[in-house]
């Protein structure tokens, strides 16, 4: 299983991804998040840690999240490290399973909106190396 | 335990500002001359010195006391984000306390300006940090979810600037000295939405400092010692989960904690310095100290409670937004104001009759926390 400390590599097609091990695949083809669900207390997180924050337990498996959330909160941001494109849209997503997660947004959903997971060019490094990572992107109601 | 009370006999600090050309170092010890003078101390009787900085490298205190040859004595440097130095106030409190030292010294100190600019850096081992968080897009997210939940407008959200910049303009010490109205903020430009710039506290250096004794020996030093009533440090719990923004959890814990300590409540604080980094901060924590009820926080600072003439005034200072925020230097400087204050020293922005004043100081950008540490401290005279 992929640990935190894995993310971040440069990929062979030329791109970084920020999501590392923890954006995969689905069966589908379609993005898939993986996150971590601890065997003795059941708390789940985003990414997986190889450790429980809550109980200390190490029996860690991994768990798919859900692809659908909703926004808890987001904005729009002007400012920053030269890798994000200004203005850029970021968010917590609450998940069905209990864990919110940070992202970056498309389609400019509003609180309460329901949103799906993707995968996108988040970003660009002063060479010209895009910066991939999970995304989520407002559903068309 | 048996403990002794603390008291503050003396304080200084340079004004908030960009010193580029100015070490570290150098920036530091004229506070601390200042604070030395101030208290009437000799070097010499300084027995333990405790420094905060959050992005200060290595030994920062060794580094300021060197320069004027105050060394020798045990010296302890702090990094809690933006509680550095309030965390290093509250070390300095425990060891007076306990007998361990007599008369203390605490610093708090930050050069940002050695970034040239921009959001300051986060640690970039965590994963919301590598994903784009930033802190004014953390606490703009906390804005959007207030404005969702208690209707808070655009207008009632830019009048904390106001206020703040307003009392700033009194403060000699303050980086931001000039008033803005309600339309400038809102005009300036976009930071993180609902954030204009001059809803962010801005990048800067600075350096404060910090005389304690025990309270049995205050009056060797000056005839009005101010008391610590209450000397708190709350660290913030990690949640994978959901968590509300509205409510700063870590703070509403640490000021329940604080007003125990101290045998006191909201009703009893005449002046308050606290961690308003962005505009929401300041709302949010009048909810949290119980200044007003959850919810009414933009309806209570209209209602000017909460500056010269209201029942507590908040940030006569400036506060972050218009003193600035040099990181590990606003919690020792949030004391230098209270004191000032309590003392009857505060000049065109006193505070009038304040006897009891309340500092808060609290950050930090990490996954999983609302804050990652948070410092109160309860002044009385």
């Amino acid at each position: 299983m992929r640990r935190e400390s894995d993310l971040g590599g440069a990929l062979a097609g030329g791109e970084i991804s920020l999501a590392g091990g923890a954006l995969r695949s689905g069966a589908d083809g379609g993005a898939m998040l993986v996150g971590g669900r601890c065997h003795a207390c059941d708390t789940r997180t985003f990414p997986a840690y190889a450790v429980c924050p809550r109980c200390m337990g190490e029996d860690v498996g991994e768990e798919a999240m859900p692809r659908r959330g909703v926004v808890y909160a987001a904005t729009t941001v002007h400012v920053g490290p030269q890798r994000w494109p200004k203005p850029f849209v970021v968010g917590y997503v609450d998940l069905a399973n209990g864990v919110r997660l940070f992202a970056h947004l498309r389609g400019d959903p509003p609180i309460g909106a329901e949103v799906e997971l993707d995968h996108d060019v988040v970003g660009r490094d002063p060479d010209g190396t895009p910066v991939t990572s999970f995304v989520f992107r407002a559903v068309a109601a | 335990m048996s403990t002794r009370g603390v008291s503050v006999v003396g304080v200084g600090m340079i004004p908030f500002g960009k010193y580029p050309e100015r070490s570290l170092a150098d920036l530091a010890w004229p506070a601390v001359k200042a604070a030395l003078a101030d208290a009437g101390a000799a070097p010499k009787e300084i027995d333990a010195a405790y420094c905060g900085a959050a992005f200060a490298g290595m030994l920062a205190g060794q580094r300021i006391l060197g320069r004027i040859g105050l060394t020798g004595i045990p010296v302890v440097n702090v990094e809690n984000a933006c509680s550095s130095s309030a965390a290093a106030l509250r070390e300095a409190v425990l060891a007076v306390r306990s007998g361990e030292s007599d008369v203390a010294l605490v610093i708090g100190v930050e050069k940002l300006s050695k970034f040239g600019g921009g959001t300051i850096p986060l640690e970039e081992e965590d994963w919301e940090v590598r994903q784009g968080l930033l802190m004014p897009a953390l606490y703009a997210m906390r804005a959007q979810r207030y404005m969702h939940e208690h209707g808070l407008t655009r207008e009632q959200l830019a009048a904390v600037a106001v206020k703040n910049r307003k009392h700033g303009a009194l403060n000699p010490d303050a980086q931001m000295r000039k008033p803005v109205t309600l339309d400038e903020v809102l005009a300036s430009r976009p930071v993180a939405e609902p954030f204009t710039l001059l809803q962010c506290c801005p990048a800067g250096d600075g350096a404060a400092a910090v005389v304690l004794c025990a309270s049995t020996l205050a009056r060797r030093f000056r005839r009005d010692p101010i008391t610590v009533a209450a000397s708190h440090l709350a660290s913030g719990k990690f949640v994978p989960g959901f968590r509300d923004m509205t409510t700063p959890e870590i703070t509403v814990r640490c000021v329940k904690e604080a007003y125990e300590e101290a045998g006191l409540g909201p009703q009893d604080l005449d002046v308050v310095e606290l961690h308003d980094a962005f505009t929401i901060a300041e709302l949010i924590y009048y909810d949290a100290f119980g200044l007003c009820e959850r919810g009414t926080a933009g309806e209570y600072l209209a209602s000017g409670a909460t500056t010269f003439g209201g029942e507590v005034v908040v940030n006569p200072s400036g506060g972050l937004l218009a003193k600035g925020h040099p990181v590990g230097a606003t919690g020792a400087a949030q004391v230098v104001e209270i004191v000032r204050q309590l003392r009857g020293e505060a000049g065109e922005r006193q505070v009038d009759g304040a006897k009891v004043g309340l500092t808060h100081a609290t950050g930090g950008g990490i996954a999983g926390f609302d804050h990652g540490a948070c410092a109160i401290h309860v002044l009385t005279r």
